[in-house]
């Protein structure tokens, strides 16, 4: 488990290359081992040759409905969901260079829960359908805003914009709260959203997010190179030829599209932006690139996997998703945080 | 204060014995004021109610009354006293509409969950009606306000808590009038619908999971009393959680779904409309009754509501 060489920044302490890429093709197994369960595991406790054959096209009416239109759908926003908040969280953590950075740091997830409870209170809003347009909507306004207000002075830098995000995220999330404890029918609406859930996410839910998602990918595929020389400092970044202000702006807009389009998804699922990219660096090493594509396949392996638990620990009822991440995420971040060398940026 | 509920406490073995006295005296000069008999007996203008706090001395006839639990103002407005104040479920939408024109104005004292002490003091109450479950803490500074009569829980048998507010408010007989109406009224439904053969379930849409009622709840119970029975579940206290993937076992021969909005095109959930063919007896109705109505007022009304939609349904 522990591996006490290891030192930021150098290659001296790294696992050998070959096992590093064997880690990465052993990440990519888990998220494929991961899909299985989420198929054939769930709080209607069908057999599984029940389940198999209604992959094949048989099945009876409804067995059809729990696996087309419950679990095959809420697996793929999983998967959707984990991958978007994995790699916002390897951004932001380079980004920012601070390990405890989440994708929530820049109040995107603030800004999401603020519009939807606005959305619920006063126009009635009441299915993860809506939810979804006033969660993007939350998640561009505040980021837009608080790049706004971070970026005016002689140094835009992550300081600066990571101070703003908190604060407006927190002056938001007293609205919400406010909001919500004067509204109690919002706060019975809004409970199961917060806490992060991958019921009812059908196809209808994820589709209009997906082309954001994808926007957010691409973005983050674009700026992967220049983040070793980011993580080091702007200044190291200059001076390695990194245009550091575009390489910002296209952070800021990737963490922004993946994060706010994951919580339009599901509701704010937390620790996984925050807890996933560590356990990839110490599983491949301070290399951006590998941190980003370890992130991508472990993060939605984890969401997929707690939703699962979250099926079956309450039954007849369900767990969301969200309270297992937790309850799973905590835990592994005091194992990370208690070995002798914490893995840095 | 306390030197009127000492000489009652002590007087109070001694009231039959001293009702004769009392009578020759002509102390008070208009017999049959309070409902317990020990009332009259005394100069003081109070009873005991013996409530889940133990005993306070409450106003032979109160008249500026806070309720801080929806079958508290159900009740109260049923019996004729019109709360000065009280908590409500959504402080956008305040008092429900079905407890008619006369509750309309009742100022609220903010939400069930969240009295609001300062506007509960404002309206200088002379009693105050709340919830041991739900405002555990706040019972002294509500006590020091005015006497304050607590019902143990939100989720005992409604019947029992509608007696309790009777018995703060002076008047049982009403109370048990009222209950009467209400069960006459469950058996004329029974009756004209024929509905003893018949099982019956609500469901209440919440965070995407579909909590159902059980016969213990006030939905329930009313649907029990209108002849229907409730299918069998392994219930959680009133109700219980299921999961969307097993929402056939919430099938039976009438299925009622809750909603703030019974025309909103998204009152019935995904999942049930899935499953259409399996539910073939569907109906959405009005959450502020439904769900929140509990007392005689939101009985009569849900019972109305049961013999409408059957009417239809035939």
């Amino acid at each position: 488990m522990t591996t006490p060489t290891r030192e930021v920044g150098s290659d001296a302490g790294r696992p050998p290359a070959r096992s590093r890429s064997v880690r990465l093709v052993g990440a990519a197994a888990l998220l494929a081992a991961a899909l299985l369960p989420s198929v054939l595991v769930g709080a209607n406790l069908l057999p599984v040759p029940s389940v198999l054959d209604t992959l094949l096209g048989g099945g009876t009416a409804e067995s059809r409905f729990v696996v087309w239109d419950q679990r095959v759908p809420r697996t793929v926003a999983g998967l959707a969901v984990g991958a978007a908040l994995g790699v916002a969280g390897a951004l932001i953590q380079a980004f920012t260079r601070n390990p405890l950075a989440d994708p929530g740091i820049l109040g995107v997830n603030a800004g999401a829960a603020f519009f939807v409870a606005v959305g619920i209170t006063f126009l009635g809003i009441t299915t993860p359908f809506g939810y979804v347009w006033l969660a993007c909507a939350g998640a561009l306004v505040l980021t837009v805003v608080v790049y706004g207000i971070g970026s005016t002075g002689r140094d835009a830098g992550p300081a600066r914009l990571t101070v703003t995000g908190v604060a407006i995220g927190a002056v938001l999330s007293g609205l919400t709260t406010g909001l919500t404890l004067t509204h109690p029918d919002a706060f019975d609406r809004m409970r199961g959203w917060s806490a992060g859930s991958l019921l009812e996410r059908g196809f209808d839910v994820l589709l209009p997010v997906l082309p954001l998602l994808l926007v957010g990918l691409v973005l983050a595929a674009a700026v992967a190179p220049s983040l070793d020389s980011i993580a080091l400092g702007a200044d190291v970044a200059r001076a390695h030829g990194v245009d550091v202000r575009r390489v910002r702006i296209a952070v800021l807009a990737s963490v922004t599209l993946l994060a706010g389009g994951a919580t339009a998804i599901a509701g704010p699922i937390v620790f996984v932006g925050l807890m996933v990219p560590h356990v990839v660096r110490w599983m491949v090493g301070a290399n951006q690139r590998r941190i980003l594509l370890g992130s991508l396949t472990v993060a939605p392996a984890l969401v997929v996997l707690s939703d699962v638990l979250g099926r079956i620990l309450v039954l007849p009822s369900e767990m969301p998703v969200g309270v297992v991440t937790a309850f799973v995420g905590a835990p592994v971040l005091i194992a990370l945080v208690r070995r002798p060398k914490v893995s840095g940026l | 204060m306390s030197l009127p509920r000492t000489s009652h406490t002590s007087l109070r073995p001694l009231a039959w014995v001293s009702l004769p006295v009392a009578a020759t005296l002509a102390l008070t000069g208009c017999g049959g004021g309070g409902q317990d008999g020990t009332g009259e007996a005394e100069a003081s203008e109070t009873r005991a109610v013996a409530h889940a706090r133990g005993e306070s001395e409450v106003p032979v006839d109160p008249r500026r009354v806070v309720v801080l639990e929806p079958v508290q103002l159900d009740t109260s407005v049923a019996l004729g006293v019109i709360p000065v104040g009280t908590t409500v479920l959504n402080e956008a939408t305040g008092v429900p509409g079905y407890l008619g024109e006369e509750a309309v104005g009742i100022e609220s004292v903010g939400t069930v969950p969240e009295p609001n002490l300062e506007r509960i003091a404002a309206l200088e109450p002379d009693l105050i009606l709340g919830t041991e479950t739900r405002h555990s803490a706040l019972y002294d500074q509500l006590a020091s306000i005015a006497p304050t009569v607590f019902m143990a829980s939100q989720a005992d048998p409604w019947a029992e808590n509608v007696q309790l507010v009777a018995r703060a408010l002076g008047d049982e007989e009403g109370a048990t009038t009222l209950l009467d109406d209400y069960e006459e009224r469950c058996a004329e439904v029974a009756e004209t619908h024929g509905t003893e053969d018949s099982t019956a379930q609500l469901i209440r849409p919440r965070d995407e999971v579909l909590t159902l009622y059980g016969p213990t709840s006030f939905a329930g119970s009313t649907l029990e009393c209108a002849g229907f029975t409730t299918p069998e579940h392994d219930w959680e206290d009133i109700s219980l959680d299921i999961s969307p993937e097993r929402v056939l076992d919430a099938q039976a021969d009438l299925v009622l779904v809750t909603a703030t909005d019974v025309d909103a095109p998204d009152a019935v959930p995904d999942a049930i409309r899935d499953n259409g063919d399996a539910f073939p007896e569907l109906h959405v109705v009005d959450r502020s009754f439904w769900i929140t109505g509990v007392g005689p007022l939101g009985g009569m009304t849900v019972l109305d509501d049961i013999d409408r939609i059957l009417s239809a349904a035939e």
